[in-house]
């Protein structure tokens, strides 16, 4: 039996964030590392150094229009007649002081000194993955159109402060990516809970039994609320699995690639 | 006579009217009096493009008649000096800034004494040579007063080579930047040595808080695993 997890937008825009970040990543290291072989070849993929520029900054730019789609929706989302509870209740993504409680219980559970805590729909990496976007996105554009426009930047500001948007960008980047391949990847994919593949930001189901061991507090939640039926969902039908295993494979695979090469070239990431 | 008296007219006719087209000339000669002036003491036209006025502005038409740092006539307080300029040095005012090392020849790698500079974007991406912006020898130094790479006019004559609309703003970019973490960029470019600082702040506390939690939750997951694998094995075989 499966539950409705994640809702058409949802994954709609996991996937815009997904392609656009993969994307982003491809064509900014291929740049970053150009000095070397593997740099050369991922850049040759794109097109080469000047044209992975060219669809960096396009595709940036989608990116920014995308996030400020997202930031209407989540504004249109709140419940404006039970505002406190859109914002600070349980099936809202705003960290709150139940979060820090469940990292310190999960923390002391890892060590086998604590049961694990009973965790709401969101838990608190979940969050933290969440808001981490919203960290990252508005630094890496702001540096990115003061490096794509340099003469009108400099208009405003001083030229040196080209020196900081570059280090910034570039230390931004590295650290975005570093943490979805390393941190978001194992979470999602490699854990042995979740492996091969964690569906359910493809199919936007889960198995019920999988959302009682994990996520008990929203299973009793939707039960109590008399929920639990209506969020019943049929399984993916079995061409879909096939494409997005196959895509899903196709995209931590490239992740991968740039995060082992990255590590082994990263003596030639120069912040400057 | 009557003939005479008109042709005698035409001809004053044609002399005066030549006056006044002189007069209209000398007139429009005296009109520009205000403009020739206007371009002397024009800041926009004739300086703001390509150079920027020192504020020594009768002298800046002069060439400096002794010039040497510390010396009497020394020139202060030229106003644009980027961020990453280190302390003064004396050399930079020289016109052969090698001028008396020991042991330097002419002709020689750059990055021989000056590694560090040839490992910036300009050099490595760009492949830009150092005599492309510098000048070739006598190499001067970058405040000299003439010097193509002076503050006042390195917007004009190197940067905007390139860099096409190339402001004194654009070239305050540091183009051989210090490295970020060194203690001594703290000096010569503190806004760059925190921002790489504050970066490596957030990426580390956000490893430091997530990789152990990570890895411990893959490691407590394999146990949990195993146990529940040890526990199915022995109901199968009751």
């Amino acid at each position: 039996m499966r539950i409705k997890r994640f809702d058409r937008n949802q994954r709609l825009f996991h996937l815009f964030l997904m392609l656009t970040f993969l994307i982003q990543s491809g064509t900014g290291f291929g740049r970053l590392f150009i000095t070397t072989d593997f740099g050369r070849s991922l850049s040759s993929i794109f097109g080469g150094y000047e044209i992975a520029l060219v669809i960096h900054f396009w595709v940036g730019t989608i990116m920014m229009v995308g996030f400020t789609v997202h930031v209407v929706y989540l504004v249109k989302r709140i419940d404006r007649r039970n505002l406190l509870n859109s914002i600070l209740g349980p099936d809202s993504l705003v960290l709150g002081p139940q979060d820090a409680k469940h990292l310190l219980q999960r923390i002391k559970w890892t060590l086998g000194l604590d049961s694990h805590p009973k965790l709401d729909r969101w838990a608190y990496w979940e969050k933290f993955d969440y808001w981490a976007v919203f960290w990252g996105l508005p630094l890496l554009a702001v540096t990115g159109i003061m490096l794509r426009f340099p003469l009108l930047t400099t208009k405003l500001l001083p030229g040196w402060t080209l020196n900081i948007a570059g280090l910034l960008h570039r230390a931004e980047a590295i650290l975005a990516a570093s943490f979805i391949f390393i941190v978001h990847f194992f979470i999602g994919h490699f854990r042995p809970h979740s492996f091969p593949m964690n569906e359910a930001m493809f199919s936007g189901t889960v198995h019920l039994e999988e959302a009682l061991e994990e996520k008990p507090a929203w299973v009793d939640r939707l039960k109590k609320e008399g929920k639990l039926d209506p969020a019943m969902a049929k399984p993916p039908a079995r061409w879909f699995r096939v494409f997005y295993f196959i895509f899903g494979y196709t995209a931590l695979g490239f992740g991968l690639y740039i995060l082992i090469n990255g590590i082994v070239y990263g003596r030639y990431i120069q912040l400057h | 006579m009557l003939s005479e008296v008109t042709n005698m007219l035409s001809s004053w006719l044609g002399r005066i009217r030549l006056l006044i087209g002189l007069a209209l000339i000398l007139m429009m000669t005296g009109l520009l009096g205000p403009a020739w002036a206007e371009e002397v003491r024009s800041t926009r036209y004739r300086y703001g493009e390509r150079e920027v006025s020192t504020g020594y502005y009768e002298e800046y038409e002069v060439k400096p008649i002794l010039y040497l740092p510390g010396g009497p006539l020394m020139r202060k307080g030229i106003p644009l000096e980027s961020a990453p300029t280190e302390p003064v040095r004396w050399r930079t005012y020289l016109t052969d800034t090698h001028l008396g090392i020991r042991g330097y020849k002419r002709h020689h790698d750059c990055t021989d004494c000056h590694p560090q500079q040839g490992r910036d974007r300009h050099t490595v991406r760009a492949g830009i040579t150092c005599d492309q912006c510098h000048g070739r020898e006598p190499i001067s130094g970058v405040n000299h007063y003439w010097s193509p790479l002076s503050p006042i006019r390195r917007h004009a004559y190197v940067c905007a080579k390139c860099h096409e609309g190339a402001s004194v703003s654009y070239a305050e970019y540091a183009v051989h930047e210090p490295i970020p973490a060194m203690l001594s960029t703290r000096q010569t470019f503190p806004f760059l040595f925190f921002a790489f600082w504050m970066m490596v702040s957030v990426a580390g506390g956000t490893f430091v808080v997530f990789l152990p939690h990570t890895a411990l939750w893959g490691i407590r997951e394999l146990l949990i695993m195993k146990k529940d694998r040890a526990e199915n094995e022995s109901k199968q075989q009751d």
